[in-house]
């Protein structure tokens, strides 16, 4: 067992966990911030990312101790209000059906444009291809994206 | 069941009528359990005419849906078309998951039938509260009802412009007798319906907020996994269970039903336990199944007989001496594997049983929760009926969640039993979920099958005689041939293997019109005749014609290509609804497949959402060519071969094809969406890769790698 604190969406959390917890279960079971998802605990699918120091991070693949004093952003913490571009541009362009994988997608999606305000296709294939959906999104997240680099330009 | 009986032949005869303006005048029987609010006996805080919708004094309205949200719009779709008819404006509208009550009727999503079978009901229920409105405003001004409309949520007076809104209005409403006519709108008329409204259901997916099953949280829950035979069928002989207990935070090892359960302080630990146990499994009968032996009992079964589905003409004589061709199809298990995987939570104290789900039947997880929980039934294999009290039907509770994803699975309540019986023997709230890998390799697969078929063409080049004897695990399903070919013989015949099998996204339309529409394009290329020009000739049914001709002009059917791009035609009815695609590839080298662009043509009937609509064609487009193109399940020793994403490969986004959705429009009762797209794509694309190669495909995934578009 292990006792850490953890910094998440601007708030700290001391918990105690075994030592390799991954990040994902904390957020989850510990912290109650299930936005974050699991759906293959293999680092395959995308859907639990979340951001450590601004990096898109897989959080079922890190024990959670190992991040402990960096800031981590999860989904709930991307804005108070629905306000981020990403989020404006999955409502306007109706990105989502079930919506279970769309945490990691946005999560992935607002990394990716943090570095890079205005990606190519060939770099919205390479920072989203193993974002997995079962539902079939995909052409609406890159739309979304696409959208949400305008929104950007246009919000700077 | 539908408490207000709307016969289908009359609601069509009557809905033509209405289709020249004059709307449609329902006189209706009421069911006293229609409404939880009889007249006069309302709530002091609102205004609820029926089970259906409940309006507050704050003017919002909630509609109440029994349908499973798992991503294909219900929570829209079935509140637009109440609020259609209660002319209410669309940003006072919130939805709610109906709860458990006999006045909804036996409550499970699937055969893409949710419109179909809330279509008539919520119409009138929405057009009942709109005309209690209207009178309650006309007594209020003293003014007759015909001088007062309705729209954007309030009641207008036409000759002095007042208005009320629908919150003032509500109690006052909610003291007037339910109305014995209603009038309904015609389609000219539709204002909401036909137009794309955004989701309700979409802002909480994109900030973390959404509630799915697997995010349930309880005050002092447990959480839980299971883990079960690799061998399908085995269960556990002994359970060693040492290196699990010394891990902290474990509470709890046993076995339940064929599985051995871990309860925990949190998922990890209780995963992390169940990778440590030590299980002696009794491995059962099937430890020798396996994918080839499969295709061998079914193969022998199709080559042995079938029971006839479909006869005319006289096939045998005229295969006897006509220029014919066989084939014969492979097409493999498919594993549902939705995002989320299978997960329950439940709650036993007090004799009461407490169950929140992601499930499509909330009905049927009652009756399993009563028969698990509250019983001494253990296996869920176990069909038996058993006799339950009324009071232990009473005892349960299940409260439905959003679904990640569905397409079948979770018409099964396997996990359902599972929670219960574990929350039986922890006597704490326990959250069940479970480790993908159990999810892909203890699914309810999408049955293997193994089609024989035979065709001859005569003199002209045309269909002569069609033979299709289409073998399966369990029962393949019937199965209908929609061109005009004077000679067919359809038979099907079922093979008892000891495979959990299950409806998966479109049912045994999947592989029905993968053999029937690519044994198509080979007749015709035998007759020498173009595939389009073909079934435009030989399909009877003007719809069927409508959306091929739709989506091979779309897609551009006859134009100069690239040498290296061709396209591919199929067309299938089902679940009420008609869909052509055209499928394009372009090859880049023998091996080397990219799919630019898929043109779904769709005729659904009276279009409620478009944008919803195209994202189910969306859906069904990738879903389907995940299935041709990447994972299978297969089996070996009695074990699935597969156990993640990583070898149950989908598809990706940077092998997305373009998807055009194009939708005819209509006036015919709205049809089924969720699963309607699936069927035509793989043997549109097989019969693109067909005109490309010259060479049929005849087993899917098919054999080619597919690799990133370059948009």
């Amino acid at each position: 067992m292990v006792r850490y604190t953890l910094h998440v969406n601007g708030q700290e959390y001391e918990v105690e966990t075994l030592d390799d917890t991954p990040l994902l279960w904390v957020l989850r079971d510990r912290l109650k911030l299930t936005g974050t998802k699991y759906a293959c605990g293999i680092g395959a699918c995308g859907a639990c990312i979340v951001h450590v120091e601004g990096e898109p991070v897989r959080s079922c693949m890190v024990p959670a101790h190992s991040v402990k004093h960096k800031a981590i952003i999860t989904i709930e913490g991307l804005s108070s209000d629905l306000g981020h571009p990403v989020q404006q541009a999955w409502i306007e362009r109706q990105v989502p059906q079930c919506g279970y994988c769309q945490s990691g997608q946005i999560m992935a999606a607002a990394a990716l444009l943090k570095d890079n305000p205005n990606p190519t296709d060939a770099e919205i294939d390479e920072a989203m291809a193993h974002v997995l959906c079962r539902c079939g999104t995909y052409q609406r997240v890159r739309d979304g994206i696409r959208l949400a680099t305008k929104l950007i330009k246009e919000q700077a | 069941m539908d408490v207000i009986r709307l016969d289908r032949r009359r609601f069509l005869k009557v809905a033509s009528a209405g289709v020249f303006g004059t709307g449609l005048i329902l006189a209706m029987s009421w069911d006293e359990r229609f409404f939880v609010n009889a007249a006069g006996a309302g709530s002091s805080k609102e205004f609820q005419p029926n089970a259906w919708l409940k309006i507050g004094t704050d003017g919002s309205v909630i509609v109440y849906t029994v349908e499973s949200e798992m991503g294909q719009g219900p929570y829209t779709l079935m509140p637009m078309i109440l609020a259609e008819e209660l002319e209410v404006d669309w940003q006072d509208v919130r939805v709610e998951h109906a709860p458990l009550k006999p006045v909804y009727g036996y409550q499970s999503t699937g055969g893409s039938s949710s419109i179909r079978k809330g279509w008539a009901t919520l119409r009138s229920a929405g057009a009942a509260a709109r005309e209690m409105l209207v009178s309650a405003a006309a007594q209020q001004w003293n003014v007759a009802h015909e001088e007062c409309y309705a729209s954007q949520s309030r009641i207008v007076h036409k000759r002095t412009n007042n208005i009320l809104g629908f919150g003032e209005l509500a109690l006052a409403a909610a003291a007037l007798p339910i109305p014995g006519k209603v009038r309904l709108k015609s389609p000219d008329e539709y204002r909401v319906l036909g137009t794309a409204v955004p989701r309700l259901d979409i802002p909480q997916k994109v900030n973390g907020n959404a509630q799915f099953g697997i995010d349930v949280d309880l005050p002092d829950m447990l959480f839980a996994t299971t883990v079960h035979c690799p061998v399908l069928g085995g269960r556990p002989e002994s359970v060693d269970d040492r290196q699990t207990k010394k891990i902290p935070g474990v509470q709890a090892v046993f076995a339940i039903d064929n599985a051995v359960a871990v309860v925990a302080e949190d998922t990890w630990a209780a995963m992390k336990g169940a990778n440590a146990l030590d299980i002696e499994w009794n491995e059962g009968p099937n430890r020798r199944l396996d994918s080839k032996k499969i295709r061998a009992q079914l193969q022998a079964a199709a080559r042995a007989g079938g029971m006839v589905t479909t006869r005319h003409g006289n096939v045998s004589r005229v295969l006897k001496t006509g220029n014919t061709i066989r084939a014969s199809y492979d097409l493999p298990f498919q594993a549902h594997a939705p995002m989320e995987p299978m997960n329950c939570t439940a709650w036993i104290t007090d004799g009461r049983c407490t169950v929140w789900a992601p499930t499509q039947s909330p009905s049927a997880a009652h009756g399993v929760a009563a028969r698990y929980g509250l019983s001494k039934l253990t296996k869920y294999k176990d069909k038996v009926a058993r006799r339950l009290t009324r009071e232990k039907l009473e005892a349960v509770e299940v409260n439905s969640t959003l679904l990640g994803g569905g397409f079948g699975r979770r018409l099964e309540q396997d996990y359902v039993a599972e929670a219960v019986q574990i929350a039986k023997a922890v006597g704490k709230p326990v959250k069940l979920t479970w480790a993908r890998e159990e999810d892909i390799q203890h699914d309810f697969y999408h049955p293997y099958t193994f089609h024989l078929m035979e065709g001859s063409v005569d003199a002209s080049g045309k269909p002569s005689a069609w033979w299709h004897r289409m073998a399966g695990v369990g029962d393949p399903g019937a199965a209908d041939l929609p061109y005009a070919i004077p000679n067919v013989r359809i038979e099907v015949t079922g093979v008892d293997i000891d495979v959990p099998t299950g409806p998966w996204r479109s049912v045994s339309h999947h592989y029905y019109a993968f053999a029937k529409e690519t044994f198509f394009d080979e007749l015709a290329r035998l007759g020498n005749q173009d595939p389009l020009e073909l079934r435009l000739a030989l399909l009877r049914d003007p719809r069927l014609r409508g959306v091929l001709e739709l989506a091979a002009d779309k897609a551009g059917w006859g134009k100069t290509r690239p040498d290296n791009q061709f396209l591919g035609l199929a067309v299938h009815h089902s679940f009420g609804s008609y869909v052509a695609e055209a499928v394009e590839i372009a090859m880049d080298g023998k091996d080397r497949l990219r799919v630019p662009r898929v043109v779904v043509a769709i005729d659904c009937g009276i279009v409620i959402n478009p944008d919803i609509v195209a994202a189910q064609m969306e859906s069904s487009v990738v879903f389907a060519l995940s299935a041709a193109l990447k994972g299978a399940i297969a089996l070996e020793n009695g074990r699935v071969q597969q156990s993640n994403y990583h070898d149950f490969t989908i598809l990706r986004l940077d092998e997305m094809p373009k998807v055009e959705t194009y939708m005819v429009k209509s006036t015919e009762s709205p049809e089924g969406i969720g699963e309607p797209g699936v069927p035509p794509l793989a043997p549109a694309l097989a019969n693109a890769l067909f005109a490309a190669t010259g060479k049929p495909i005849r087993s899917l995934p098919i054999d080619k790698k597919i690799f990133v578009q370059s948009v």
